[in-house]
């Protein structure tokens, strides 16, 4: 099929991967990738509870605004899509 | 005041990026604080340090170009630095950040602010279900990470963007399950003329358009989607014909992009006195400022898309005027730009941003029953009732639901909350301005606020009369 | 021109104080408008930051705060009302002896203060910091919402069928056969009126050529996002510098007067870093585990004040037919119930409690 927009998928090369925990179970990600891309990737979308209504929400805005990836790293609060990955990382759910 | 900076810019997209060189090299001292790791802003966001070898895009030429000039420039550039307020305190201002896990204080004498865009979206029903990303969101991802939302993916929304981020699926390898815009052929045919001056640009969007019809992606045109399927994650979603009203195509999904245009993030300027005004051609509320810049507010300088969403040619424009603007005020010598350039520019950024705008009808996507705001899982009834009780404000909305008092401030919601105001209550949208902006800017961890200090030396006032 | 209805008593300003007493006027019969230059209760009234405490009120308004408690109750879940107690906190010698000092005096007043030993204080609320020197409790404290109060009030107004004007300016008051007020919404007729502006009185009062000594305080307020829970009742310290409660949704609210920025005349006030950041370090130091929750937003309101620093509740001088509320220090607490005292005294009726009289040398110790 003829492709007018190349598929770069190949052409990337990407950093050594780590592994990482979150909610106590091993994820792999990109040595310096932020935690939300490592976090989709890896199928893991569903970060925490709304308030009320206890519905599952995950990363939306990425750009650090919108505060639905908040996670919890070394007892703080932060954004996942703020957050770079790193070997033996500990992410737990806020 | 020894480290008092001539001038400090907030934001390093095209337009603080551009504001901080031309300021530096006209001899101010210049700080630029940012909260990404490199300069260039959402549009030319740069790379993280996972992404070793990758094929270069016209936004990593342009990202690449601004990040190479303002390392060689003499402007101090703070990184991964987040401003969360800022005060006037006699002839300086002063500027609260928090930089490596603390709060430091940035001085300077005149301030530019270029805090860009973030995106309105339209409240749908299942919005919030993990796996819709917001559309300009998604850019960050992929110019950020290369990485993709999901799979299998579901792009949605108005104006250019909604193209270039399907096309960018396709181009790391992840699969376009559909193309769902409310826009219409007529309105791009009507954009058109617009568009001439930027002939680079035309014929990157026709590319786009190209490959996905040669990929057999469905374009909806005139469509919306009208529900997200799923609840751990999103499975599917349905559409909408917007003109017809009747239901379109479903499609299996992993995840959805769903955006409906840029809005001018105006807090910080608003805050510092700037006056607003209504203006939908450029995403709605935006601050009064001068082409170069200028506002009424002494030593307060506004550029790029914080002042209106014009795009990133006029922003980088815009950031050099206001860049030498604010420079020769404080008396250095800088050029004098002509604002003719930005003129041309601003033109082909309105004509975008008017194709990006809600369709009036959109409001109609947001049922009963759909979250509005999300921080406090607010639904549009919710919001609904507290207006027909007589909450005519969105600052009284705020007090009384809590809606703009969670994490995100109302950045998500309030856009969603003043049109609903504006219909329930037959006022026009310019006749329903934003909440009160607070300080932090961003949410602050109080310990990081507060900093390290000893019991002995807090300067408590005495109390009060007993 | 329009000829509207002449109401019994123009009401101006909606906060706690217009609304209150307009309601009490309305109850004895007299027909009320109320008038406010923004939105019902987005004052003092409705930036607060809610603390319903015996502990932090003026000895000889104790009487007033202690009946203030009690409307609150009444209003309970409507007005987010929680009575959890309340424990005021010492660190050092010095603020032990100020506690000691003032708690007295305050119990002696007819507060149900008492003093808490460490271990007391420990099993109540085990997140508090152990550098306590002494403290002290009043289990009738507690908070109420004030985010809540508009709302609250537009529902009350409404059942008593009460007209409010949103965004009503008084611009000017014409005396003579009663009283015009110019607003943007056209021109109000009533027999009497009330100014009820609270930070806003001085220029209301000039209208009428009145020198009212009103001078504001711009307190600060901030919360946090939702939290785990960390304390269960309203916590304070001795100089009145910190108040903070933990709401049922988890958010912990923290205030203590200290100053912004900004005058009632160009704004709704601007938040001062430099005195924020020493109120969230006291809030820190006394519950240690703050320290990692995230601030999502800081404010400031305008708290009216005489130099005296007691109440403004009476007939306003040299106008007859024209009453004066506000500056009540406590004014969230009190406000309730000296607008009752008010209502009465407008319809004629004597109050149960004295007033304040406006019109009193502020410079002597009148009270």
């Amino acid at each position: 099929m003829i492709r007018l927009v190349p598929n770069h998928a190949t052409r990337i090369k990407r950093s050594e991967t780590v592994t990482f925990t979150f909610d106590s179970e091993p994820v792999q990600g990109h040595l310096g990738e932020t935690l939300v891309a490592a976090l989709m990737r890896a199928g893991h979308l569903n970060l925490r509870e709304a308030p009320n209504d206890s519905a599952p929400r995950g990363a939306f805005c990425c750009m650090g605004l919108c505060q639905e990836c908040a996670v919890i790293v070394d007892g703080q609060v932060v954004e996942a899509c703020r957050t770079v990955v790193s070997a033996d990382l500990v992410v737990e759910r806020a | 005041m020894s480290d008092l900076n001539d001038i400090a810019v907030v934001g390093a997209g095209p337009a603080g990026g551009n504001a901080a060189l031309v300021a530096a090299q006209s001899g101010a001292r210049v700080v630029m604080l940012d909260e990404q790791p490199a300069p260039g802003g959402q549009v030319w966001r740069g790379k993280t340090a996972s992404i070793l070898l990758a094929p270069v895009t016209p936004e990593t030429t342009a990202g690449n170009g601004l990040r190479s000039a303002l390392s060689e420039s003499a402007a101090t550039h703070l990184a991964d630095t987040r401003v969360w307020d800022i005060l006037r305190n006699g002839d300086h201002w002063s500027l609260q950040i928090l930089r490596n896990g603390a709060t430091e204080q940035i001085t300077c004498r005149s301030l530019i602010l270029a805090t860009g865009a973030r995106e309105y979206v339209q409240p749908i029903p299942g919005w919030t279900t993990p796996g819709v990303i917001g559309l300009a969101g998604a850019t960050s991802l992929f110019k950020q990470t290369l990485s993709l939302p999901g799979k299998r993916t579901v792009v949605s929304g108005t104006g250019p963007l909604v193209f270039f981020v399907a096309s960018e699926i396709r181009r790391l390898g992840g699969e376009v399950a559909a193309v769902i815009t409310p826009n219409t052929r007529a309105d791009w045919a009507r954009a058109t003329p617009s568009m001439i001056g930027q002939p680079k640009l035309l014929a990157r969007g026709a590319l786009w358009m190209a490959d996905l019809i040669l990929a057999r992606v469905p374009i909806l045109w005139g469509h919306a989607v009208s529900e997200v399927e799923g609840r751990d994650h999103v499975t599917g979603i349905k559409t909408i014909n917007l003109k017809r009203g009747v239901a379109g195509l479903s499609f299996a999904t992993d995840s959805l992009c769903l955006g409906n245009g840029l809005i001018a993030q105006i807090e910080a300027a608003q805050m510092l006195g700037a006056a607003i005004r209504y203006d939908p051609s450029l995403g709605g509320w935006v601050p009064v400022a001068d082409p170069d810049g200028a506002t009424k507010v002494d030593g307060l300088y506004l550029c790029g898309d914080g002042c209106g969403i014009r795009g990133a040619a006029a922003a980088a424009l815009q950031g050099t005027l206001a860049g030498a603007r604010a420079a020769r005020d404080l008396g250095f010598s800088a050029p004098s730009p002509p604002v003719r350039p930005w003129q041309r520019a601003e033109r082909f950024g309105r004509a975008m941003t008017a194709l990006s705008i809600p369709h009036a009808d959109a409001h109609a996507l947001t049922t009963q029953d759909t979250i509005v705001c999300r921080c406090e899982s607010l639904s549009r009834r919710d919001i609904s009732t507290e207006i027909t009780t007589g909450a005519t404000s969105t600052n009284a909305v705020k007090s009384g639901k809590r809606a703009g008092m969670g994490p995100c401030g109302g950045k998500y919601c309030q856009t969603a909350i003043a049109a609903l105001i504006a219909e329930q209550t037959d006022k026009s949208t310019s006749d329903v301005p934003p909440p009160t902006p607070r300080p932090p800017l961003r949410p602050v961890p109080l310990g990081q606020a507060a900093g390290d200090f000893d019991y002995d030396d807090l300067p408590i006032p005495k109390p009060a009369p007993l | 021109m329009t000829t509207g209805p002449t109401y019994e008593i123009a009401i101006i300003g909606g906060g706690i104080m217009g609304c209150a007493t307009a309601l009490r006027v309305a109850a004895g019969g007299m027909s009320a408008i109320v008038l406010d230059q923004g939105d019902l209760g987005q004052g003092a009234s409705g930036v607060n930051a809610g603390t319903l405490s015996l502990q932090i009120k003026r000895v000889k308004l104790m009487p007033y705060a202690l009946k203030g408690h009690h409307c609150w109750e009444e209003m309970g879940d409507t007005v987010g009302f929680a009575k959890t107690g309340g424990y005021t906190l010492a660190f050092n010698a010095r603020e032990a002896e100020m506690l000691h000092e003032r708690q007295t005096l305050k119990s002696n007043a007819g507060a149900p203060i008492e003093f808490v030993s460490n271990n007391q204080l420990r099993a109540a609320e085990p997140n508090l910091t152990h550098k306590v020197e002494a403290a002290s409790f009043c289990p009738e404290d507690g908070y109420a919402n004030s985010s809540l109060t508009g709302q609250y009030y537009r529902g009350k107004l409404r059942d008593a069928g009460i007209p409010y004007r949103e965004g009503c300016a008084v611009t000017a008051i014409d005396q003579g056969d009663g009283f015009t007020l110019t607003t943007p919404q056209g021109p109000i007729r009533a027999n009497r009126i009330l100014l009820a502006a609270g930070a806003w009185l001085k220029p209301l009062a000039a209208l009428l050529d009145v020198d009212l000594p009103v001078n504001a305080r711009v307190n600060t307020v901030s919360v946090t996002e939702r939290l785990q829970p960390l304390m269960s009742s309203v916590i304070g310290h001795a100089t009145g510098l910190l108040t903070m409660k933990q709401k049922a949704n988890g958010t912990v609210l923290i205030g203590g007067g200290w100053q912004g920025r900004g005058t009632p005349q160009d704004g709704r006030g601007t938040v001062d870093a430099d005195t924020v950041r020493p109120n969230l370090a006291l809030a820190q130091y006394a519950v240690p585990a703050l320290s990692a929750a995230r601030v999502t937003r800081s404010w400031t309101g305008f708290e009216a004040n005489v130099p005296d620093f007691y109440p403004l509740a009476g007939a306003l001088p040299g106008v007859p037919d024209a009453f004066v509320l506000g500056c009540v220090r406590g004014g969230y607490t009190i406000g309730p119930y000296i607008s009752q005292l008010m209502g009465d005294h407008i319809l004629g009726r004597e109050p149960e409690m004295p007033l304040f009289d406006p019109g009193r040398d502020f410079e002597k110790d009148t009270i």
